[in-house]
């Protein structure tokens, strides 16, 4: 029998996910391993599949989503790395935007450039904006700084020229002298291979960001499948980039900067395919909520939204282009995640005007929540939850973690609630209504941001933590509905199995669409598909089970952010009027006369290798206890029960749904029932 | 207050804030013009039914604090005479509390039923607005008739209505229709983003409780503020810095601020500065106050709440008819360097007292370069507002590449400028040595150079070349700016920092401007020389300036010569090598 494996890396717990060509997926969470990643996954798949009584060679495919990209950035863990650019502007990658996302702090300092300036070199060579060359390519000075890059040790190398995304050329040539010189060890990423796009601080961002990231992640890449075979597993490795789509091991080497969202990613793509099809509920918000962070995404008819730019490292990401410059920007195809940080490790404190903050600081895995028991002593969200009674206070996941719920509700008795001078539980429920208003960013940033209504969309609640307060997020938002996945503790995990192969092809164009003829766009868009159809063919993908689909960027002549409109016809004229609706739709107003531009041609391939998954194998049962439960000021005897003892009809709250992976809390204002599928459904009634 | 929930208050500023936030997000991603959408010259706010500010967006608090002025004016004029659907708009600082007619503000009263819910807010510079050059800044410009087109406080709709004649007018009156119609269409989309952000506010706790908790916000800035000033010492504390002056042969132009603490309130009196001048670098107050009260908050290291309460213990005189408070008509088309200059100044004043947490002199504010013409049968204007440096901290360095303390502005894609003008540019980076030395250094000075590609017309605002950015606590003061204009041929030529006039470039002429450093704090010859030579392999200090500035010696193989560096810093500090 042939099996599928997702492997899900998260900062605390490697989540495996195997599915068999019926559709049957076992799930099995082990410890991660910070110090070698690839060392828990192997020893994770060999004890899973030697349990099941799977040989090796039975695996057919691993699908993996990783953190290593981001941490990388995070930690300043990167290679050694050189820039060389169009002279008079080695400054460009440091010069940023120059905006910053706080204000009146006179004590900011700005991120650290990846590339210091002594290894930024500048060469003698120029483009015009339509392609043509101003200055040739100057090779001796290619040459130059290869010998000093060598001097310097440098591991990485990012070309990124002026006008690069018009005529490719000088980097090319570039590429080939410094190979040449610096040999196959050196990895060199180009501005123009990876972002062919106008905008050269953030092409050269873009560019730095992969070279920085690159040599780690092909170190990363070469032990996990030496690892893997060390246990007999020689299936080829994909990996889930930030698009939401897998790519082969060896592409996703080259474009490096692509994993930086990969894990989030996968719990997107998890939720889309729940209700691809599904007419009920197509429209959905992801909420996923782990220990760190909150997470939200918009997935309408089906698709995720998706943005093209995305600022690793910032802090928080709220998808929002105005809180810029405290991270490293990429733009590359990302499912549109909005991040905020707040988990259930997040540190609820006082600050100094004694005002309640929670998070982004976070007590991380270790020491970790009070209520764990494993050295930490600062309150957490966790704590909070422990305090109100929405998880168990005396174990978690099934037995496996003995919670200590009087050293949780101590710690916020003596860090908060005494200095505000209030009492233990309205504290608590004070700190959850703020917790709430902080995540409800992270879902405005994906709907109201975006022009959309959240009460026209069904939340979708996942991570360890996400269907614990989905139901407090929901009506903070005027949000009705809410599905809580099978298995929703370890969704993203299974998300990784339900992904397709997806490759994204740009052709930047910059014109006037009254200039654009239909057998010109017919052109293009079939030079895109050869492209694409040699890409397919070397990473030995079926071109023919391939789903073409063509888009375009447009803007009125002088914006300067382009809207994203399916071709569906291969008419220009659909694509305009499309993209008329879609900006009065974003920004409420259209401008029918005004000149609209298309900047680029998009081809977006995806090659379904997605498992279907039709039953999860039970998980170890255990004891559930009812308990005193503070939805309110007073707190009630609240019945906990399993999943499978809900049934179909409506069931009112207060109850609680304690499953092996997760536990859901069903508050006085809503009911829930399964649906036929196992997903809980949960009906919040508004005030 | 008791029934205000300190954990409630935070959500409502937290909710306050995102709409204020998702405003400016609908004008940069939907405006036309690339002083708005690239460089983001400009603001959003809500403000409560009294017009009090509420909630900013986060973006140039030099503009915020003019927000109360333009709302005072609203309330005089039109008083109950608003109602649904109304948008209002305006330039105009003399009857309306702007700061220069490219500032158009973008107000629309919101309505719960028939009741006044509270504003939003927008302003935004736009492109052009008619007057004597591309880009309506004319430093030479005398009078504000000059200067473009005047929008008195006018309704641009009335109950949801469009005012179709104010539209043509405004239409004729400039030289980039589709850009200025474009950027007024995002900031009444962000207005009417507004409204529904507000109203939901409204709906979900209820006029009177939403109130109430607002007036809380207002009185905890207010507290906050006034914490602040007590943490000063009593005292009457004197700043001065200077504009180097108009034209030719400039005459200074002094900046003088009294700083009077007293316990818990501030009064800055700008008794002492210069006159007013026949250039448009006159002052309309609200830009000083919006100056005064972002250095002062800069000061606080407090995360105050963005709200008119915070205002309230600051007070801000200028006399009448002086460079901060110019009467009618003197032009003040390129005043923003004013505004720095006032920031500087208190900076400066209260840096005699809390130096600890001040900031070493900045670039200055934005350098302006307005280029126009025609090309590709369109008429372009290139608008740049360069900025770029922070001075020294008590604590560490200054930043380079950074946007002024004071403002919050970005830089435009070199490559989106030359995909769509006549413009090439040569050069955008930092300039060597340019950082005042010090303890801590200041930030590097940018340079950015243009090829101008056919015959062009060009004008400039610049400044901090006679006077360039403040050292503190001993910090030398930072490189100075400069324009220069560069023939075809080579020859160079060194072009006045606010001149009185414009020029023009003949194609293939290039201008180069320099910025200027920031100032550095404490003494250079305390700096550790590890941190000398840093800079130097990184070639912001040249080997040089190491010795020269720092008196650390460094050889051609990027060594430290300790023995050197510990002797001549000896002679420096004896005053024998100097």
């Amino acid at each position: 029998m042939a099996y599928r494996v997702g492997i899900d890396i998260g900062g605390t717990f490697t989540d495996i996910a195997l599915v068999d060509a019926a559709g049957t997926v076992s799930i099995r969470k082990v410890a991660s391993t910070p110090d070698d990643y690839s060392r828990g996954i192997a020893d994770g798949l060999a004890t899973l599949i030697g349990e099941l009584g799977i040989a090796p060679a039975e695996i057919s495919a691993i699908v993996h989503a990783t953190t290593v990209a981001t941490n990388t950035i995070l930690e300043f863990k990167g290679a050694r790395t050189g820039l060389v650019t169009t002279r008079g502007f080695r400054d460009v990658l440091e010069l940023r935007r120059l905006r910053i996302p706080v204000l009146y702090d006179l004590q900011y300092d700005k991120p650290p450039p990846l590339v210091p300036r002594q290894r930024r070199l500048e060469i003698s060579e120029r483009m015009r904006p339509d392609g043509t060359v101003r200055v040739p390519l100057d090779e001796a000075e290619v040459h130059n700084a290869a010998q000093r890059f060598r001097a310097a040790g440098i591991e990485s190398v990012a070309i990124s020229y002026l006008h690069a995304y018009a005529n490719p050329e000088h980097e090319i040539r570039t590429e080939a002298i410094l190979r040449e010189e610096l040999g196959d060890g050196v990895y060199i990423t180009r501005g123009s291979e990876i972002l062919p796009e106008i905008r050269e601080y953030e092409r050269t961002s873009t560019a730095v960001v992969n070279a920085y990231v690159g040599p780690v992640i092909r170190s990363y890449a070469d032990a996990l499948a030496g690892r893997l075979a060390a246990i007999g597993v020689t299936a080829p490795i994909e990996m889930m980039h930030s698009g939401g789509g897998i790519m082969r091991l060896a592409a996703s080497v080259k474009r490096a900067a692509s994993l930086v969202e990969s894990g989030p990613a996968a719990g997107v793509i998890a939720c889309a395919r729940l209700v691809r099809g599904e007419g009920r509920g197509a429209n959905i918000i992801s909420f996923d909520m782990g220990g760190t962070t909150a997470k939200a995404a918009l997935i309408e008819k089906g698709e995720a939204a998706r943005t093209d730019e995305y600022e690793v490292g910032a802090g928080i990401n709220l998808s929002s282009k105005l809180v810029k410059g405290g991270g490293y920007p990429i733009k590359m195809p990302f499912i549109d995640v909005s991040e905020i940080g707040a988990g259930g490790g997040s540190l609820v404190a006082l600050d100094r005007q004694g005002r309640v903050t929670v998070g982004p600081e976070s007590a991380g895995a270790m020491p970790g929540p009070v209520a764990y028991g494993r050295g930490g002593t600062r309150a957490t969200l966790t704590d909070v939850f422990v305090t109100l009674g929405y998880i168990n206070d005396t174990t978690l996941a099934g037995g496996s973690i003995a919670v200590d719920a009087e050293g949780a509700r101590a710690a916020l008795r003596t860090q908060i609630a005494e200095p505000l001078g209030q009492d233990l539980l309205t504290t608590a429920r004070g700190v959850l209504t703020l917790a709430i208003s902080t995540m409800t960013r992270a879902v405005k940033a994906v709907s109201t941001y975006r022009g959309r209504d959240p009460r026209d969309f069904s939340l979708v609640a996942f991570g360890g933590n996400g269907p614990v307060v989905a139901a407090d997020i929901a009506a903070a938002l005027g949000i009705r509905h809410i599905i809580v996945p099978v298995a929703a503790g370890v969704f993203s995990g299974s998300g990784l199995l339900r992904s397709d192969v997806e490759q994204e092809f740009v052709q930047p164009l910059l014109a006037d669409t009254v200039a654009i003829s239909p057998a010109m766009l017919a052109d293009l868009n079939a030079e895109l598909s050869i492209r694409a159809r040699a890409a397919l063919a070397a990473d030995a993908y079926d071109a023919a089970s391939a789903e073409f689909r063509y888009s375009a960027d447009l803007r009125y002549f002088g914006q300067a952010y382009e809207l994203n409109i399916a071709d569906r016809t291969g008419e220009v004229a659909d694509l305009v009027e499309g993209f008329h609706t879609e900006h009065e739709r974003t920004y409420g107003h259209r401008s029918s006369a005004d000149p609209v531009q298309l900047v680029n041609l998009r081809l977006t391939v995806r090659v379904p290798v997605a498992s279907e998954i039709v039953r999860y194998a039970p998980a170890p049962d255990f004891e559930r206890r009812d308990r005193l439960v503070a939805f309110g000021a007073t707190p009630v005897m609240t019945p906990v029960i399993g999943r499978e003892a809900l049934g179909l009809s409506l069931r009112p709250g207060p109850f609680i749904i304690e499953d092996y992976d997760c536990t859901c809390v069903i508050p006085p204002n809503a009911s829930a029932r399964l649906d036929a599928a196992g997903n809980i459904e949960i009906e919040v009634s508004q005030p | 207050m008791s029934r205000v929930d300190p954990i409630t208050l935070e959500v409502i500023r937290n909710g306050l804030a995102s709409i204020a936030d998702e405003m400016a997000l609908i004008v940069m991603r939907s405006a036309y013009s690339p002083v708005v959408r690239d460089i983001m010259d400009y603001s959003t706010a809500l403000c409560d039914p009294q017009g009090r500010v509420i909630a900013q967006g986060l973006t140039l608090p030099i503009q915020l604090c003019s927000f109360p002025r333009v709302m005072r004016f609203i309330e005089q004029k039109f008083g109950a005479d608003l109602s649904p659907g109304d948008v209002l708009i305006t330039n105009d600082p003399y009857s309306a509390g702007g700061q220069h007619l490219p500032d158009i503000y973008v107000i629309k009263p919101i309505f719960q039923g028939t009741a006044l819910a509270g504003y939003a807010a927008t302003v935004a510079h736009h492109t052009d607005l008619g007057g004597i050059v591309p880009g309506s800044v004319a430093i030479y410009a005398t009078e504000i008739q000059q200067e473009g087109l005047r929008l008195p406080l006018l309704k641009l709709y009335a109950a949801g209505e469009p005012n179709a004649t104010l539209f043509e007018l405004i239409q004729s009156n400039t030289r980039q229709p589709v850009e200025v119609l474009g950027d007024l269409r995002a900031q009444i989309a962000a207005c009417t983003t507004a409204e529904r952000g507000l109203l939901q506010l409204v709906e979900r706790y209820g006029a009177a409780e939403l109130a109430l908790y607002v007036e809380a916000l207002h009185a905890h800035a207010e507290q906050m503020m006034r914490d602040t000033i007590r943490e000063l010492p009593n005292g009457v504390y004197v700043g001065e810095d200077y504009l180097d002056g108009i034209g030719e042969a400039p005459e200074p132009i002094r900046i003088r601020a009294t700083v009077t603490v007293m316990d818990d309130s501030i009064d800055i009196d700008f008794e002492g500065t210069s006159g007013q001048v026949a250039a448009s670098i006159n002052c309309p107050i609200s830009l000083p106050e919006s100056a005064a009260f972002t250095a002062i908050r800069c000061l606080s290291r407090r995360d105050i709440p963005n709200c008119d309460g915070y205002l309230k213990p600051i007070t801000v005189r200028a006399p009448e008819g002086c460079l901060l408070n110019p009467v009618y008509p003197a032009a003040c088309g390129a005043r923003g360097v004013v505004g720095y200059r006032v920031f500087d100044t208190i900076m400066r004043a209260l840096a005699q007292v809390v130096p600890e947490r001040a900031i070493a002199g900045s670039e200055g504010g934005p350098f302006l370069m307005a280029a126009g013409g025609t090309y590709q049968g369109r008429q372009y204007v290139l608008n740049e507002m360069l900025v770029g440096t922070w001075g020294a901290r008590a604590d560490r360095d200054g930043i380079e590449a950074i946007s002024n303390p004071a403002a919050n502005l970005s830089n435009q894609p070199i490559e989106m400028i030359e995909a769509e003008m006549p413009v090439e540019v040569l050069r955008y980076g930092f300039v060597t040595d340019s950082g005042g030395a010090g303890r801590h250094r200041g930030g590097l000075a940018f340079t950015r150079e243009f090829r101008f590609l056919q015959p062009t017309g060009f004008n400039l605002r610049g400044d901090r070349r006679d006077h360039p950015p403040y050292g503190l606590e001993g910090g030398g003061t930072g490189g100075p700016s400069a324009h220069v204009h560069i023939g075809a041929d080579g020859s160079e030529k060194l072009l006045p920092t606010m001149p009185m006039r414009g020029f023009a470039a003949a194609s293939g002429d290039v201008f180069r401007l320099v910025g200027a450093g920031g100032g550095g704090y404490g003494d250079a010859l305390e700096r550790e020389p590890e941190r000398v030579l840093a800079d130097v392999v990184a070639e912001k200090v040249s080997i040089d300036g190491a010795a020269r500035d720092y008196g650390v010696v460094i050889g051609d193989d990027l060594r430290l010569d300790l023995g050197a560096t510990q002797s001549l810093g000896a002679a420096r500090r004896a005053g024998v090598a100097r």
